[in-house]
């Protein structure tokens, strides 16, 4: 009974899809073969992973361009080569030398070579990618004495430690012979991808699916271990499960499956839960507050909504326990960076009203001390959630919190563009480094407009002072030091609350093998990705 | 007081009645049946229903209290509803008098105007309205209103056209009074009697627009829908069937409901044309 109605469901909703599968040759029970059916949950109309940094990219895209090096386990400073064998630092920061991958050969033949480097680098990553833009600002120049070696050159010290922890996300390199004299933006290659990767693109039907086939001439020899790729067009949530358990798709990553319907699905034979592989993609709840309110720039109103928060309830009953209690900007898995030894505000409504009475801001007749407008960002479904369950945590300290929702474009342009919010929830991802994406939510002088920046009107010299410092730290141990004192800092001075930290969860058919092998899995190459039986 | 006594002598109106009498009760005694705020975190997530006293109704996602929720949720879904409709029904009655007392000109403008708001589907209409404007209860019921008031507009012409030939018309011309006097006091209200007939209609389709609107995010995020509720519930069709069932149901009941009462008003005036020619 429940195989007939997921099976009529999926007919009704994806008839489309589905015919477009059967033109493959796909049968409803696909398992085995070499091909892994995969759930996408967007369609990223530009694919091109050097100008859109973006996990929804890089979900597809990063197994066929690869980056100069991958986030890994094991590997030193975190890191397993790709398209560079090693890199080293100059003591000054003024230049980086990578030694590049010797036999590799682009999807159409021609050979990789440093100049496909130099050209990436100074083409798009700097001027045209969103992260790549603050990363590789002072980069000047990239000399490539010979085909395997590219030096990048620095106007201004630039820290090794974050050109490393930036590798995987920042650098896919575009072959140079089909962009150079191109308009990049518009290239036909951006939907159509050429790279070195273990796949090669073969076709996008919009609405149905990409197809990703076996590179035989991939540079690891004997990899990869499937012969396709099929990335599923499902947008509907519930459908992922459905279609899991039908054996049409085989895996589904990026919490395709909602986290409420993770207890069942694991308990389904021949399917498995597997909440790793996305340590280097840590998404942080963030409350984000406009201080051009006058009660929000009162530090104790800041404190008193930080204790307001039950972070307990946050983690277990809207994050069903897939997630971590937040202390400061930088997560708890950056190891490298993150320091406990911070200002902590533990679950206390009594206090919270205390600070608030001490604030001035006593209660009203009806007990409303005063008014703010909430706007939860809405992409994610946890992201809603928290914003309704922050109205009555909010209410319990006598702050009247209004929910405005909206769609993600009307969202960034109220926060960040029109600034007409009092709070705000968002998910901001931590990439490895505080310099990529992290600091940028603090740092004051920033113009109106910029996503996912502080468009909350907060200014302090003393944390500028530390960001810009560390910015220009070569020495790792001197800088890593500073990012502590940034979060010392940012946990004392609330210009944003951090509550909970979480990545994301795959569900798999048991036949899929080497899932979660590294920390950025979903958006890495699966070079070793395989089929059982 | 006739119109109420045939209206009761329709067994379909009664039982409409009843049903509408019931949810319509229990949505003005919401504040008394469920004190606290609906959207309060009331006890444990996804408690079951029929399991703790204190919560007959089980819990949702988040803890809150389903029974508050589905009380308070009527309040939004009839308060929508009626104001939805009163305002489809005075635009449509003032359009429609226009329209058909000065005839014309006018007449060929304000029914062209019709026609294209007629074209469109209406919860396009309503969609773009408040994914345009924001949402809010406001817009939602403007929103539903824009969509609605064309067919009350059309048949309450139809009615000023033949009315405005009668006796009683031409007496009050002679009589002197103002054009404007004549059309809204002399001819409209015996021209509204057959817009009242789809009146309940207008309140269906208004509970079922406001329910998809928030089904789909656009409704007011501050007060429980039931539309709202059954969207929260759909991931958890699976897991937790009640959550998205209960609202739904609730859904279906209160538009059968009003379908009754629309059917027992259409009874009601059909005897009046048999029994008094």
């Amino acid at each position: 009974m429940a195989v007939l109605t997921v099976s009529r469901r999926l007919l009704l909703q994806g008839t489309a899809a589905l015919a477009g599968l059967a033109a493959l040759g796909l049968r409803a029970h696909a398992a085995g073969g070499g091909r892994l059916v995969v759930a996408a949950d967007s369609e990223p109309k530009n694919l091109n992973p050097a100008i859109v940094a973006s996990n929804g990219v890089f979900f597809v895209a990063s197994k066929v361009i690869e980056p100069l090096a991958e986030a890994s386990y094991t590997g030193e400073n975190g890191l397993a080569p790709r398209l560079a064998l090693s890199w080293e630092g100059s003591s000054d920061g003024l230049s980086v030398t990578f030694h590049l991958r010797p036999g590799v050969t682009w999807h159409d033949g021609k050979p990789f070579t440093s100049a496909d480097v130099a050209f990436s680098a100074l083409q798009v990553w700097k001027p045209l990618q969103n992260l790549g833009r603050t990363i590789f600002a002072d980069l000047t120049a990239v000399d490539t004495p010979d085909p395997l070696t590219a030096v990048f050159r620095f106007s201004q010290p630039t820290p090794i430690q974050l050109i490393r922890n930036a590798l995987p996300a920042v650098t896919a390199v575009l072959p140079r012979h089909l962009y150079e004299g191109t308009d990049i933006a518009t290239n036909p290659a951006n939907v159509q991808l050429v790279g070195t990767g273990p796949y090669k693109f073969a076709e996008y039907k919009p609405g149905q699916y990409y197809r990703l086939t076996r590179n035989d001439a991939y540079w690891d020899t004997g990899k990869p271990a499937l012969e396709e790729i099929v990335f599923r067009v499902l947008p509907d949530r519930a459908g992922a499960g459905a279609a899991l358990e039908a054996d049409e798709i085989q895996l589904a990553a990026f919490s395709a499956v909602p986290l409420a319907d993770l207890a069942r699905i694991a308990k389904v034979p021949g399917i498995k839960v597997i909440p790793e592989g996305y340590e280097g993609l840590t998404y942080q709840l963030v409350v984000e507050i406009n201080h051009r309110r006058k009660e929000l720039a009162d530090l104790k109103v800041r404190q008193a909504i930080a204790h307001a928060i039950d972070r307990t309830y946050v983690v277990d009953t809207i994050f069903l326990g897939y997630a971590t209690a937040s202390t400061g900007p930088v997560p708890k898995n950056a190891s490298e960076f993150y320091t406990a030894d911070v200002e902590t505000y533990p679950f206390d409504v009594a206090r919270a009203n205390a600070l608030l009475d001490e604030a001035g801001y006593a209660r009203g007749a009806n007990g409303v001390r005063f008014s703010l407008k909430l706007l939860p960002a809405p992409y994610f479904n946890e992201t809603r959630q928290f914003g309704d369950y922050l109205k009555q945590a909010l209410a319990a300290i006598g702050i009247d919190a209004q929910l405005v929702n909206n769609d993600a474009a009307a969202h960034i342009k109220a926060v960040y563009t029109d600034h007409a919010f009092d709070l705000a929830v968002a998910p901001p991802v931590f990439r490895g480094d505080p310099a990529i994406s992290t600091t940028i939510l603090v740092k004051s002088g920033l113009p109106a407009g910029v996503p996912f920046s502080n468009q909350g009107g907060f200014v302090s010299a003393e944390i500028d002072a530390v960001i810009a410092q560390a910015a220009r730290t070569v020495d790792t141990g001197a800088r890593t030091q500073l990012y502590k004192t940034f979060q010392k800092l940012v946990a004392a001075d609330l210009p944003l609350i951090n509550v909970a930290e979480w990545g994301f969860i795959t569900v798999a058919r048991d036949t899929v093998e080497n899932v979660a092998s590294n920390p950025r899995w979903a958006v890495s190459n699966w070079s070793d990705t395989a089929l059982k039986g | 007081m006739a119109f109420l006594r045939r209206y009761l002598r329709s067994g379909a109106g009664m039982a409409g009645l009843l049903i509408i009498a019931t949810i319509a009760l229990g949505a003005i005694a919401a504040p008394w049946l469920a004190p606290r705020d609906p959207l309060a975190i009331a006890g444990p997530a996804l408690l079951p229903p029929f399991t703790d006293a204190r919560l007959p109704l089980g819990t949702d996602r988040l803890g809150r209290d389903m029974l508050a929720g589905l009380i308070h949720g009527a309040r939004a879904s009839l308060a929508v509803g009626l104001a939805a409709m009163v305002a489809a029904l005075a635009i449509g009655s003032v359009v429609g008098t226009v329209a058909g007392f000065a005839g014309g000109l006018v007449d060929e403008a304000l029914m062209r105007v019709t026609d294209a708001f007629q074209v469109v589907p209406r919860f396009l209409l309503a969609l773009a309205f408040v994914s345009t404007l924001g949402p809010s209860i406001g817009t939602v019921v403007i929103a539903i209103a824009l969509g609605a008031w064309t067919e009350p507009a059309r048949l309450v012409r139809a009615q000023v056209l033949s009315l405005r030939e009668r006796d009683f018309v031409a007496a009050a011309r002679v009589i002197g009074m103002h054009p404007a006097e004549i059309a809204f006091r002399e001819i409209l209200p015996n021209a509204l009697t057959p817009a009242l007939a789809i009146a309940a209609l207008i309140v269906a389709a208004a509970v079922l627009i406001e329910a998809a609107l928030s089904f789909l995010g656009l409704g007011d995020p501050n007060i429980v829908t039931w539309g709202t509720m059954i969207a929260e519930g759909r991931n958890l069709l699976r897991t937790a069937p009640a959550l998205s069932l209960l609202p739904g149901l609730a859904l279906v009941i209160t538009v059968l409901g009003i379908y009754l009462v629309s059917e027992g008003i259409g009874d009601a005036l059909e005897r009046r044309g048999r029994t008094t020619p």
